[in-house]
C-alpha cells in the first residue's frame, strides 16, 4: 500500500533524471544532427562523406535505408557492412549486422547460408561456442555442402569437447570434400581427442572399482574378524545417498556400514586399513588419560601388536610432561574400554593384542576409531574413577 | 547334367514375358546347376543363358531376383568364369549402379560378388577401375545406415583383394584424403569376420611399403593402436608399462577379449612384424610398450602359427639394433634361392588364407 512516505521517494527518484545526465547522451543541442550519424537512424544519405574509419560503411549505410531497395538487396548490403566490421574484428556488430540481414527474409537460400555462416564466424570469435554451432547448423541445413559451415560447426564442436558431434561434422564435410585439409585436421584432433576421453572414463571406472574392492575386503576382513560397530546416530546426511545412487543393494549396505562404523569423519580423518602384505589390520587407536584429561592418538596400530609393546614405546624414556607425577610407568597401566550400553568397563590384560581385545563380545567400535582408558594402577585417581562405575575386572 | 535340349527348354522359360512360376521354376534349377562347377562352366559356356539371367535382374518378382544373384555368386567363384562375366557379359556396371542404391535388397550379394571377382589379378583391376572407385566402396563400407537391407560386410575382403595392386593401395594410402583412417576402427568389429578379416589383411597389405611406415604411426593415421587391441587382453600391467601404452589401450576393462580368429590374429601380428622393417618403426614399437603387451598375449595364444609369430615380433623387440648398413629389414639383398622358398611358402600361405576366408 502506498503512503506518502513512499511517494516522496518516488518523485525524489524521478526528478533525479531531470538533473543527472546518463552517460553517452546526446548533446542536447546536437542531438538531431547526432542521431542522424548513427547507421541505423539516418534518414537520408550523408552529404559529405565523413573520413571515419570504415568509410564504405557510410557508404553502406546510405544504401540501406533507400526505400527502393528490395529485401535481398538490403540484406546483401547489411552482410557487406557485417563483411566490413568483422574484417575490422568488430565481432559483436558484424553479428548484429548479420542479424540485421537475416531479419529481412530474403527470398535468397544462399545469401541466408552465407549469413548463418557468416554470423557463426563471429560468435565464434566471440567465444559464444553455442550460438555459432547454432548458426552453422542453420547454415548446413539451408546449404549442406556449405564447406565453411561444415568447418566452423566441427570447430564449434572441438572446443565444446562435443568431440563425437565433431567427428560426424568432419565426416560429413569430408564426404563432399575429400580433400580439405582443414577438415582432415580437425577429424584427426577430434578423434584422438575422443580416444583420450575413452580412456579417462575407462581410467575413472577402474579407480573406483578398485576403491570399491578395497572397500569391500576391508569390510569383509572387519567382519570375519567379528568386530562390531557402534551404530552411527548421526542422521544420513546428502553424500551417503549420492554413494547409494550407483551401487547394487549389496554395496550400499556395505556402503552405509562403512559409512557408519569406519569412518572417524571430522574426529582424526584416520580409517582402519587392511595392509595387502601381512593381512593385518592397522587400526586408528585412542588412548585416553582422564586424570589428565589428555589423549595420545596412534595412527597404525597392528592388530597383531599388543598393547603393551605400544605403551613402552610412549611411555619409555620420556614420560610425557603432562604425567607431573611420573607415575605412568608401562608396567604399572591399566587399560580399560568403556561399554557404553551397559556402562560397564571392562579391563584390558595389556600384553593382549589388539585384536583380541576388539573381539571382545562387548568391544564396540566407535566412530572407526577403537579408544581404551589408561589409568595407573592403584592410584588415587584410579580407585576414584572407578569407584562409582561397574567395572569387569580381570582375574 | 542337362542336355542341349534341355538347355535350351530352359532358356526358353528365362525369358521376361514367361509365366512367373515357369520362370521362377527355371531360376530355381539354374541355380541349382551353379551349385557345383561342372554346372557353373556349363552355364558359363551358354552366353544367351548368361544374357538372360542378366536381363532378369529387373525382374519384378523378387524371389526371381534373388535366385538370380546367388547364381552370379556361384558363377563368380569360379575364376575361369570371370572375363566371361565381366569382359562378355559387362556385368560390374548393374552391379555398381544397384549398389550406389539405398533401397536396393541384394547389396551384400553384390559385394560377394564382386569379392569373388576380385580374386584374380585381372578383373580385380577391373573392378577397381569401374566408375564406382574405392573411395566410394569405402564409404559404403564405413557408412552405418546407407542401405538398412545390406550389411556391406563383404566389402572388406573386397578392399584386401584390391589392396594386393599397387592403384589401390595408392588410394587408400592418399595423405591428401581420409580412407585408411576410416577402416582402422572396424579391426574390433564384433558382429562380424568378415568385416573384421578384410580389414585386417588390407592393413596388412599397406604395411608392405616400408616407404608409408613413418606416416602410418604418426598421429595422422596412429595404426599401431588399432592392430594392438585385438591383441590386447584384460590382464593389469605394471604402472610404468600402462603409462607407456598407447591411449586406447590403458584401462581396459576386465571383460575385455582377444580376436578370437586365430588366423585373424597372425594377420595382426603379422602385420606388426612389417611395421618393425625401419629403425623408426621398431623404436615407435619398443616405446609404445608392445612387448609388454607382447608378454601377456605370448603366454595366452595357444595356436602354434600365431605363437611363432608373436615370438619372431618379440624378439625383435627386445632383441639389439641390427648392425648399420641392416637398419631397413626390407632393404637387405636376399640371395635368390631363398627368395624364391620364401615367395614359394608365401604364396602358399596366401591361398590357404583366401580358400579360408571364402568359406565364410
Amino acid at each position: 500500500m502506498a503512503n506518502d512516505s513512499d511517494d516522496d521517494v518516488m518523485d525524489a527518484f524521478i526528478d533525479k533524471f531531470k538533473t543527472e545526465k546518463y552517460k553517452n547522451a546526446f548533446n542536447e543541442e546536437t542531438w538531431e544532427e547526432e542521431m542522424d550519424r548513427i547507421p541505423i537512424f539516418m534518414t537520408k544519405a550523408p552529404d559529405e562523406i565523413d573520413p571515419k574509419k570504415y568509410p564504405e560503411l557510410v557508404a553502406l549505410q546510405s544504401m540501406i535505408h533507400d526505400e527502393d531497395r528490395t529485401p535481398e538487396e538490403k540484406a546483401e548490403d547489411l552482410k557487406n557492412e557485417g563483411t566490413s566490421y568483422f574484417k575490422a574484428k568488430k565481432y559483436k556488430q558484424a553479428a548484429m549486422s548479420y542479424t540485421a540481414a537475416l531479419v529481412m527474409k530474403s527470398k535468397n537460400q544462399d545469401l541466408n547460408a552465407v549469413l548463418f555462416s557468416n554470423r557463426a564466424a563471429a560468435h565464434f570469435h566471440l567465444g559464444n561456442m553455442r550460438s555459432a554451432l547454432n548458426d552453422a547448423t542453420a547454415a548446413k541445413k539451408l546449404k549442406p555442402d556449405h564447406l565453411k559451415a561444415l568447418v566452423r560447426g566441427a570447430q564449434c564442436c572441438t572446443e565444446l569437447r562435443n568431440f563425437g558431434e565433431a567427428l560426424k561434422w568432419c565426416d560429413e564435410g569430408l564426404k563432399l570434400y575429400p580433400t580439405d585439409r582443414k577438415l582432415q585436421e580437425l577429424r584427426a584432433t577430434a578423434d584422438k581427442n575422443n580416444r583420450v576421453s575413452d580412456r579417462d572414463a575407462r581410467k575413472a571406472k577402474a579407480k573406483q572399482k578398485k576403491l570399491l574392492g578395497e572397500k569391500e575386503a576391508l569390510l569383509k576382513a572387519v567382519q570375519d574378524r567379528g568386530i562390531k560397530f557402534l551404530p552411527s546416530v548421526r542422521p544420513r546426511c546428502s553424500s551417503d545417498s549420492d554413494d547409494d545412487e550407483d551401487g547394487e543393494p549389496s554395496t550400499r549396505g556395505l556402503s552405509q556400514l562403512s559409512l557408519d562404523g569406519l569412518n572417524s569423519g571430522e574426529v582424526t580423518g584416520a580409517q582402519v586399513y587392511l595392509n595387502q602384505e601381512d593381512g593385518a589390520l592397522y587400526w586408528p587407536v585412542l588412548f585416553l588419560y582422564p586424570e589428565h584429561q589428555q589423549s595420545d592418538f596412534i595412527s597404525t596400530f597392528c592388530e597383531n601388536h599388543c598393547f603393551l609393546d605400544h605403551l613402552t614405546v610412549m611411555f619409555g624414556e620420556e614420560l610425557p610432561p603432562w604425567d607431573t607425577d611420573h607415575k605412568y610407568c608401562p608396567s604399572d597401566l591399566q587399560l580399560f574400554f568403556e561399554d557404553e550400553q551397559k556402562e560397564t568397563l571392562y579391563q584390558v590384560d595389556s600384553q593382549t593384542s589388539l585384536l583380541r581385545a576388539l573381539q571382545h563380545q562387548r568391544y564396540f567400535v566407535k566412530a572407526g576409531t577403537p579408544s581404551f582408558i589408561v589409568l595407573v594402577k592403584g592410584s588415587p585417581f584410579c580407585k576414584q574413577y572407578l569407584s562409582d562405575k561397574k567395572v569387569h575386572s580381570l582375574k | 547334367m542337362l542336355s542341349e535340349s534341355e538347355l535350351q527348354e530352359l532358356l526358353s522359360f528365362l525369358r521376361p514375358e514367361t509365366r512367373p512360376d515357369v520362370k521362377a521354376g527355371a531360376t530355381e534349377c539354374v541355380l541349382g546347376l551353379s551349385a557345383n562347377r561342372d554346372g557353373c562352366l556349363l552355364l558359363g559356356s551358354k552366353p544367351d543363358l548368361l544374357q538372360a539371367l542378366l536381363r532378369l535382374t529387373s525382374d519384378p518378382s523378387i524371389g526371381i531376383v534373388k535366385d538370380v544373384y546367388y547364381t552370379f555368386i556361384n558363377l563368380s567363384a569360379e575364376e575361369t568364369l570371370h572375363q566371361v562375366l565381366v569382359s562378355a557379359l559387362n556385368l560390374l556396371p548393374l552391379l555398381c549402379i544397384n549398389l550406389l542404391d539405398p533401397s536396393f535388397p541384394f547389396s551384400d550379394q553384390i559385394c560377394t560378388i564382386l569379392s569373388n571377382l576380385s580374386r584374380d589379378d585381372r578383373t580385380c583391376r577391373q573392378v577397381l577401375q569401374d566408375k564406382v572407385g574405392l573411395s566410394k566402396l569405402v564409404e559404403l563400407f564405413c557408412c552405418e545406415k546407407f542401405n538398412p537391407k545390406a550389411t556391406f560386410h563383404y566389402i572388406g575382403p573386397l578392399l584386401s583383394n584390391l589392396s594386393q595392386l599397387q592403384e589401390a593401395r595408392e588410394e587408400i594410402l592418399d595423405r591428401d584424403r581420409c580412407v585408411l583412417q576410416r577402416l582402422l576402427p572396424f579391426t574390433q568389429f564384433e558382429a562380424s569376420t568378415i568385416r573384421r578379416g578384410g580389414v585386417i589383411a588390407t592393413l596388412r597389405n599397406c604395411c608392405f611399403d616400408h616407404s608409408h611406415h613413418a606416416w602410418l604411426l604418426s598421429d595422422e593415421v596412429d595404426l599401431l593402436p588399432f592392430l594392438l587391441l585385438p591383441l590386447a587382453g584384460p590382464e593389469e600391467l605394471s604402472e610404468e608399462e600402462n603409462e607407456g601404452l598407447p591411449v586406447d589401450l590403458q584401462y581396459l576393462p576386465e571383460d575385455k577379449q582377444r580376436e578370437p580368429d586365430s588366423d585373424l590374429r597372425r594377420m595382426l601380428l603379422e602385420t606388426l612384424l612389417l611395421l618393425c622393417a625401419t629403425s623408426r618403426g621398431r623404436s615407435v614399437l619398443k616405446s609404445r610398450q608392445v612387448y609388454a603387451l607382447m608378454r601377456e598375449y605370448h603366454s595366452w595364444e595357444s595356436t602354434p602359427q600365431a605363437r611363432s609369430a608373436a615370438e619372431k615380433l618379440i624378439q625383435i623387440l627386445i632383441g639389439d639394433e641390427p648392425q648399420t648398413g641392416m637398419d631397413n629389414l626390407m632393404e637387405i639383398p636376399i640371395p635368390e634361392e631363398v627368395e624364391q622358398k620364401l615367395r614359394e611358402a608365401d604364396a602358399q600361405e596366401q591361398e590357404e588364407l583366401e580358400r579360408e576366408l571364402n568359406q565364410d
